[in-house]
């Protein structure tokens, strides 16, 4: 009996305490709202006083949630987004989950919501588990965008989409044509047949080919799938060399695809060489001007960038310059303008970066240990 | 009572005094600092706020009251983060399939409780086997299965996401779930503390032998246990599924440890025979406190993570420095 009346005593006050502490809002509130601000973005240096004096331009805050923590890719793009925002004056907060989890990332939305942010810039772990609580974000006010990887086009005002089909055509193309010297043959090494985003790269590749007099003279031999399998990319770059002796540029815009490659053109000294989309740090040992190296020049995204757009298209959303809407348009800073265009499938609006980034002899040293 | 972890918890009932001194009130007394330290560092820290955050959390307690048994028995099971991952995975395929809420519903709690019986079935079929490599080999089974359904994408999101969404429904600023968390909590603790069949997981957990001479059916209380636990983790399941919408092939990864997280800060030892639920209630409280309060200043999550694993190693030290400091008369 007495045990019992303790258990209840006990639940009461735990109950009281919840209550009592978490009651009173308002009082105690302004008192305390400049240390965790501070606490809060402690590279947020710039200006802080004035931010306390004009609500207006300064006091919106900008939350950019990334995949995982110590994720060099992700980290890169919160340097960006950290950079764009600390120069125009708000206040700044890159979180990383616990887990590289829809879940983990939950748990920081519904902080940031607590905390009334201004917006809020993700990048998604799962394209549906987070719309529930997106749309309390979105309930609450706060501007949604997503940067690197989409969630369901309803959950987000709009999405930063590092890859443009028509952009990576039109830089791939443009590489094949320049390391050809503007004629001859060359071969695409893809992965599956079915992949498809390679599939859109490489109808891009052909369509603005044939559409300009300018590559008239290039000659596409073959489309070869390795499969996103170093051994069968391996032998399928042996067999273009074989099949084809005059073959000038093989153009890998996977990868996989493109890593193998260059290991067997640069194991055989073959003159072939070698361009597309491949990962800096996997590259790094194959990439050079001279003849030692087999590719002289590869694209990729650059998370920087990503990171800068996904920042400036924050401010615009919070500022009202733009709502989401496919045809909206704003401007980046010194990333110049960008329209929303719509998604393939019609359900919402994405901002595409531009054309990818180019890693040369001159930036590789700097990016492989990026990621 | 002392016992290996040196914690002053049990059931056996004890005067006024001690009581305000034992490892509950204590707990209770962490519990205020918590809220203090929330709200002097983070002017959000208001109870709708707090609400609204612990909702994605309180799912894990349903399991912390299940789990709370099993510990009790001298037992542990950790295959309950892939049990819900299971129970998500082929409710949003039902459900996506035609079958009526309802149903996925019930189903959901089935699927649980049938993993829950397979885990209590291999637990007393092979005695000999540590229950920690039992549910191990289950958790990897249960996610296999739950991956294999999940196909090559690795998600599948529940169509009709407005059913569902029902559960994560609020009656004023509480969730309901937070109600399920308050019933369950009185069903738990009572049945632990003031049942016979409470006393019998004690018993048990405190020296299966003498228990099994006693006339206590052994295996079947701890088969009874692990289906509990499983039934628990198919409700948990479903709530997290009015939160996500869906599951993935990392749906409630690491469950398990905080889950055990919570029961070992509320003094329940993993030895067996030893702590109660209102401990266990009162630290899960504690520890989704203090991660709300520490994440509304931003703080590094990993860094949280530490803190919390930090108070978990304090929280068995305090007892076993205060022995130490305090011996008593009939130490071996």
């Amino acid at each position: 009996m007495k045990k019992r009346v303790i258990s209840i005593v006990l639940s009461a006050v735990m109950a009281a305490a919840l209550l009592a502490g978490c009651a009173s809002t308002g009082s105690s509130a302004p008192a305390a709202e400049s240390a965790p601000a501070e606490e809060a973005a402690p590279a947020e240096e710039a200006a802080p006083s004035e931010e306390a004096a004009a609500p207006e331009a300064g006091a919106a805050t900008y939350a950019l949630i990334t995949k995982s923590a110590g994720n060099p890719y992700n980290e890169k793009e919160a340097e960006g987004f950290q950079e764009v925002i600390d120069a125009m004056g708000g206040t700044c907060i890159i979180q990383h989950p616990e887990a590289a989890t829809a879940d983990a990332q939950i748990a920081v939305i519904q902080s940031l919501i607590s905390q009334g942010v201004s917006s809020i810039a993700i990048a998604a772990n799962d394209a549906n588990a987070l719309s529930a609580a997106l749309q309390e974000a979105a309930d609450a006010g706060i501007k949604i965008c997503t940067l690197d990887s989409d969630v369901v086009a309803d959950s987000r005002a709009t999405f930063c989409n590092q890859a443009g089909v028509q952009e990576v055509g039109q830089a791939l193309i443009d590489a094949v044509y320049d390391l050809t010297g503007g004629e001859g043959q060359y071969a695409i090494l893809s992965a599956t047949s079915q992949a498809t985003n390679q599939n859109a790269w490489i109808d891009s590749m052909k369509a603005i080919s044939e559409g300009d007099a300018k590559y008239a003279g290039l000659e596409l031999v073959e489309v070869a799938y390795g499969d996103d399998e170093p051994q069968k990319s391996t032998d399928q770059t042996q067999a273009l060399l074989q099949k084809y002796p005059d073959l000038k540029v093989i153009c890998a815009p996977t990868t996989v695809g493109i890593a193998a490659a260059a290991k067997v053109l640069q194991d055989q000294g073959s003159s072939v060489v070698l361009t597309g989309l491949g990962l800096p740090s996997e590259m790094a040992e194959y990439i050079g001007a001279d003849d030692a190296h087999s590719c002289p020049y590869m694209f990729l995204w650059n998370p920087i960038d990503l990171g800068r757009l996904a920042a400036y298209t924050s401010i615009a959303l919070v500022n009202g310059d733009i709502t989401g809407a496919v045809g909206d348009s704003f401007t980046a800073g010194d990333m110049g303008d960008y329209t929303l265009t719509g998604l393939a499938d019609g359900s919402g609006s994405e901002i595409i970066l531009g054309p990818p980034f180019q890693f040369n002899p001159e930036n590789i040293d700097e990016w492989k240990s990026v990621y | 009572m002392a016992g290996k972890s040196g914690r002053e918890i049990s059931a056996t009932p004890k005067g006024g005094i001690t009581k305000i001194l034992s490892w509950e009130g204590a707990l209770i007394l962490v519990f205020i600092a918590v809220i203090i330290l929330g709200k002097s560092i983070s002017p959000n820290y208001t109870l709708n706020n707090v609400l609204r955050e612990m909702q994605k959390y309180l799912p894990e307690i349903f399991m912390m009251f299940g789990m709370g048994f099993i510990l009790v028995l001298g037992d542990i099971d950790i295959s309950v983060g892939s049990i819900v991952c299971l129970c998500a995975t082929l409710t949003c395929i039902a459900a996506n399939a035609g079958v009526p809420f309802i149903l996925a519903a019930l189903l959901c709690i089935l699927i649980g409780t049938c993993c829950g019986m397979l885990n209590g079935f291999l637990a007393t079929k092979f005695t000999e086997l540590p229950t920690m490599i039992i549910t191990l080999g289950t958790q990897i089974i249960f996610r296999g299965i739950a991956e294999m359904s999940l196909g090559s994408g690795g998600s599948v999101s529940y169509k009709n996401s407005k059913d569902i969404a029902v559960l994560a429904k609020k009656i004023g600023p509480f969730p309901i779930s937070f109600f399920l968390v308050i019933i369950l909590g009185v069903v738990m603790i009572t049945v632990l503390s003031r049942t016979t069949f409470g006393r019998k997981l004690y018993a048990i957990g405190s020296n299966k032998t003498a228990s099994y001479y006693a006339g206590i059916k052994v295996q079947r209380t701890r088969f009874l246990c692990y289906t509990i636990l499983g039934t628990l983790a198919g409700l948990c399941a479903l709530f997290l599924l009015s939160a996500l919408y869906g599951a993935n092939t990392t749906t409630g990864q690491g469950f398990e440890m905080e889950v055990i997280a919570m029961c070992v800060f509320g003094g329940i030892a993993t030895t067996g025979g030893k702590g109660n639920l209102i401990g266990g209630l009162i630290a899960a409280f504690i520890i989704v406190c203090l991660r709300i309060a520490l994440g509304q200043i931003n703080m590094n999550t990993q860094l949280i993570l530490v803190i919390i694993g930090a108070m978990l190693i304090v929280s068995v030290l305090i007892p076993q420095i205060k022995n130490a400091l305090m011996p008593k008369k009939q130490k071996v």
